[in-house]
């Protein structure tokens, strides 16, 4: 019987073929047990194949946690991974450009090994889920037949490197920057300098500064074309920043250079993978991003060690050798541009064409974007529009950030044919980069770290503004939710004008799915600035959260100000206040439906958590301490905005001080008020027993108190008081998992493992 | 010689619901979950994946590592749906068998839970989810159609049936059959017992 890798022999690049083989032998080691599980994920992980929940074997089915019997048995490929478990696939698509041969190709496998969905990710990846692993080696080489590579799509290497889905058409772009991202993925790829990083390494492109396409801000490095006059000639290179990230604790990314030449781009992006991969964190994950190394060094010193490794370099001949084919470079129309014929068309189609279609900057072409509910397409869709690509656009297809898929270069007379097309399929929606146009990352669906159903929540909140979309006021319509399972902020809940991140709160000895509402971030610029959570909401009563802040804003809004001026006017504890009363849990008798998450009707868990009587009225002792502890964080914040870092450097402080002091009253209830015992309390119970610890960082949440304690040093900046707000924040949330996790299990305090669902891995 | 198909073991197999049956694709979620609870189906059940937001999507699915059921809406046809993943012993002709009785036996117990759930009961549809082994050609369509035939003889009880296959070479290969007389989901099922 011939096999795909036998049929597909002579169309993979002879490089990607030998890397699979070696993959699939690393897996028929593994599996004969001579390669260490650990070393085996990190493998995995590099060539895109992930992990997904239950893959530890467990799941709660409603009743309790129960067994998951894989055939497998004690076979791992990973620590706590079952190999027989359904994993994800994630697959690179740099600068999401994709044509129509493999569309077609990512149909196919999405039917054959996954659940018919090709799902496009905040970073223009597709995703695969529920992959068996055995799956993966044939799903690799269909894949490098049609180009496509998965290699270091996963773990801490150099990501998928995005870019504006506009570039090359974009009516303010400097320059298209669609070669220097190629460019830039092909240099990177298996590079040998980049095969030691503690962490994942992000490179975002974006044309212009003022648009949000590219993201630069949240990258690890950044680069935003301009042109500039050198010797009376125009010459391009890029303003480059770098230590960017979201993430729990995130960070904008800092100026490196105002000008980095053409030539250059490639020579300093490998010093900085060079300066990274010697200094960076390797121990510590959860400080091993370079917005860690660029923190500590500070930006000129880690530009000055840069420059000087770029010294060292020795040459080579990849740096420039593209830029030869750039003046050739660039997508060709299909089509002879044609305007759109004149006269009155359809409701449908001119909806859709208000928010689904950009003018080009060629005359006569548009973009046209397919709005992707939670970017998701089947198989039949995705083959379909590979079809539709092939008819309209030829080659231009790009997923992008916001979750969707453009097709560019379409002339405007055939707006309305394409439209139709789009409808028949299902994929003629209008609403794209609009406030209908949720985005969410997987969540509790499939992602092993999500704490509430971000997908859940994202589709009922697209259901209701979808059906009345057109009611509303375009300053609404115009803002953009975003939503995290987590605050790992794969949903990108940061940067958005209402962000949520899901978290959990015990109520009466029960879980509830709740979701931190974010407010203040900024889409455009780039990215421009990141909102901070200002309070918790059973996750039954977001939809009434989106519905309040929306109306206020309608209401109170001084003439043209956007959602960002207008929440920064009125303030956060206005806008908190407004939603205080969305804030309460109805008990279980009243409302049972507040005890499950969207779109799954099992009671709420985020572990095995029963609902012990005793430890139910310790836990909600507990809570109460930790509500008034959050009222501290949120003081912080509201310090913050009137600039007086003085007092988010002590409030933040108290704030851990006071949540491990409410814990440590669980077992000692006379605890003094005084920093130094409430810590080494907290450190005794609760560190050194391991009770606190988190499954995947371990202690790094207590870290933040100690580190805090040990120096009492004040924020020198914003961006600093930013962070001890967000370590404030995420200490408290783990405070939180650990009162339910110690009030579920009496006796809980006597063990050393933990089994805490507030982690952080590698996304 | 015999052709590849005879290796097939990812078949996928869909009973189409009766006319005028449209259930809320929503409403099956809370039936998946208390199936895993319950192990009310064959598999070792995981996970419910809910697409109800995708449209003519895979609609709610019951995931389990052996095959995955479905309320499906794929191409706005709603079903159940079920797709074999693993291998399954015995000859082709058997391992359709099976796929057709896991649906059949999820069909089974839908339309206890309302009769907006109710197959059809004339009309199923097949499609090879290997496109290595069953390309979508003429070549698998006559190794395959004896198969099928023998099948659907024991399915429909002997009643005439019609078969008709979409030819885009870039499909699976797939055969949708309409049968002249039809069952309910439980004597279907019997039939091929
Ligand atoms: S880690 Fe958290 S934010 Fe990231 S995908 Fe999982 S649930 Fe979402």
């Amino acid at each position: 019987m011939t096999t795909w890798k036998e049929k597909l022999a002579d169309q993979m690049p002879e490089e990607w073929a030998r890397e699979i083989d070696i993959f699939e032998k690393q897996m028929e080691l593994r599996r004969q047990g001579k390669v260490e599980e650990k070393l085996f994920a990190e493998t995995r992980l590099r060539r895109g194949a992930y992990g997904q929940r239950y893959d530890n074997g467990k799941r709660n089915d409603g009743t309790g946690a129960k067994p998951l019997d894989y055939p497998s048995g004690d076979l791992t490929k990973g620590p706590e991974t079952v190999w027989d478990a359904p994993g994800m696939q994630r697959i690179k698509i740099p600068f999401g450009g994709l044509n129509p041969e493999q569309m077609d190709v990512l149909a196919d496998l999405a039917e054959e090994y996954s659940d018919a969905i090709c799902h496009v990710t905040t970073r223009q990846d597709i995703q695969l889920h529920y992959v068996h692993f055995d799956d993966t080696p044939t799903i690799m080489r269909r894949l490098a037949a049609v180009g496509i590579t998965t290699r270091e799509a996963c773990g801490n290497s150099i990501r998928n490197v995005t870019a504006c889905p506009l570039a090359g058409v974009c009516r303010d772009e400097s320059f298209d920057v669609t070669p220097y991202a190629q460019a830039t993925m092909r240099f990177m790829l298996g590079h040998p300098d980049v095969q030691d990083f503690g962490r994942k390494f992000k490179i975002a492109f974006s044309g212009c500064r003022q648009h949000a396409c590219g993201l630069v801000s949240l990258h690890d490095v950044g680069a935003i074309a301009v042109t500039k006059e050198i010797d009376g000639e125009p010459q391009r290179g890029f303003e480059l920043y770098v230590g960017g990230g979201l993430g729990a604790v995130p960070q904008q990314a800092v100026l490196f250079d105002e000008f980095v030449a053409e030539g250059e781009l490639l020579p300093i992006t490998q010093a900085i993978s060079r300066v990274f991969a010697r200094l960076g964190e390797k121990r510590n994950r959860a400080r091993a991003r370079l917005k860690f190394l660029v923190k500590k060094l500070g930006v000129e010193e880690f530009k000055r060690l840069v420059l000087e490794e770029r010294k060292t370099l020795p040459h080579d001949d990849a740096w420039t050798a593209y830029l030869e084919e750039l003046p050739s470079y660039g997508e060709k129309a299909l089509k002879q541009a044609e305007p759109l014929a004149a006269g009155e068309q359809a409701q449908r189609f001119e909806r859709w064409r208000h928010t689904n279609v950009y003018r080009q900057r060629q005359e006569g072409y548009c973009v046209a974007a397919v709005t992707l509910p939670l970017g998701d397409l089947t198989s039949h869709q995705m083959r379909a529009l590979a079809d539709i690509a092939r008819r309209y656009v030829g080659e231009s297809v790009r997923t992008t950030v916001e979750q969707n898929i453009v097709l560019r270069w379409v002339r405007e007379s055939d707006l309305p044919a394409l439209h139709a097309e789009l409808e028949e399929l299902g994929l003629g929606e209008p609403g794209a980069e609009s406030i209908v146009d949720v985005v969410a990352c997987p969540g509790t669906d499939t992602c092993k770290l999500g704490i509430a159903s971000s997908r859940g929540l994202a589709a009922e909140l697209r259901e209701r503004l979808a059906s009345k979309q057109f009611e509303l006021d375009q300053a609404v319509r115009d803002m953009r939710i975003k939503i995290s399972g987590c605050f790992n902020s794969c949903g990108q809940h940061h940067i958005s004008d209402i962000g949520f991140y899901g978290v959990s709160r015990n109520v009466g000895g029960y879980a509830v799915p709740h979701f931190q509402v974010v407010l203040g971030g900024k889409w455009v610029d780039n990215a421009g600035s990141y909102g901070l959570p200002i309070g918790a909401v059973p996750s039954k009563r977001i939809p009434d959260v989106v519905t309040v802040i929306t109306d206020a804003y309608l209401r109170e809004r001084e003439s043209g100000e956007s959602f960002q001026a207008y929440a920064e006017r009125v303030g956060k504890k206005a806008l908190k206040e407004k939603l205080s009363d969305l804030t309460k849990v109805p008990s279980r008798e009243e409302d049972v439906s507040f005890y499950s998450d969207w779109g799954d009707p099992r009671e709420f868990t985020i572990g095995d958590m029963g609902a012990g009587e005793c430890a139910g009225e310790v836990v909600s002792l507990v809570e109460f301490d930790l509500s008034l502890v959050e009222e501290l964080v949120f003081e912080a914040q509201l310090a913050l905005d009137a600039g007086d870092l003085e007092a988010v450097t002590e409030k933040t402080y108290r704030a851990m001080l006071q949540g491990a002091k409410a814990l440590v009253k669980m077992q000692f209830h006379d605890v003094a008020d005084e920093p130094d015992q409430i810590v080494a309390e907290f450190k005794q119970r609760y560190f050194d027993t391991e009770i606190f610890f988190d499954r995947f960082a371990g202690g790094k949440f207590a870290n933040y108190l100690f580190r805090r304690h040990e120096s009492h040093e004040q924020a020198a900046s914003r961006a600093d008081a930013r962070e001890l707000i967000e370590e404030a924040g995420l200490f408290v949330e783990a405070c939180h998992t650990c009162a339910a996790k110690v009030g579920s299990q009496p006796g809980a305090a006597e063990k050393t493992s933990s089994d805490s669902t507030v982690v952080t891995l590698e996304i | 010689m015999s052709h590849p198909i005879e290796d097939l073991q990812r078949i996928s197999v869909k009973f189409p619901l009766a006319m005028g049956c449209e259930p809320e694709l929503d409403g099956v979620i809370p039936v998946f979950h208390r199936w895993i609870q319950d192990r009310a189906v064959d598999g070792m059940l995981i996970d419910v994946a809910d697409y109800a937001h995708v449209p003519q999507g895979p609609g709610v699915m019951l995931i389990a590592h052996e095959g995955n059921y479905a309320l499906d809406l794929d191409r706005g046809r709603l079903g159940v749906l079920y797709a074999r993943k693993q291998p399954l012993a015995g000859d082709l002709e058997q391992r359709l068998a099976a796929v057709c009785c896991a649906a059949l036996r999820a069909a089974e117990l839908l339309a206890g839970e309302g009769e907006q759930f109710r197959i059809a009961g004339d009309q199923l549809e097949i499609a090879a989810n290997d496109r290595l082994l069953a390309p979508n050609d003429a070549d698998t369509d006559s190794a395959f159609r004896p198969v099928l035939d023998r099948l659907l003889d024991r399915l429909f009880d002997g009643a005439a049936h019609e078969l008709c296959r979409d030819e885009d070479p870039r499909e699976r290969f797939n055969l949708h059959v309409r049968a002249s007389s039809g069952a309910d989901a439980a004597t279907l099922r019997q039939r091929l017992a």
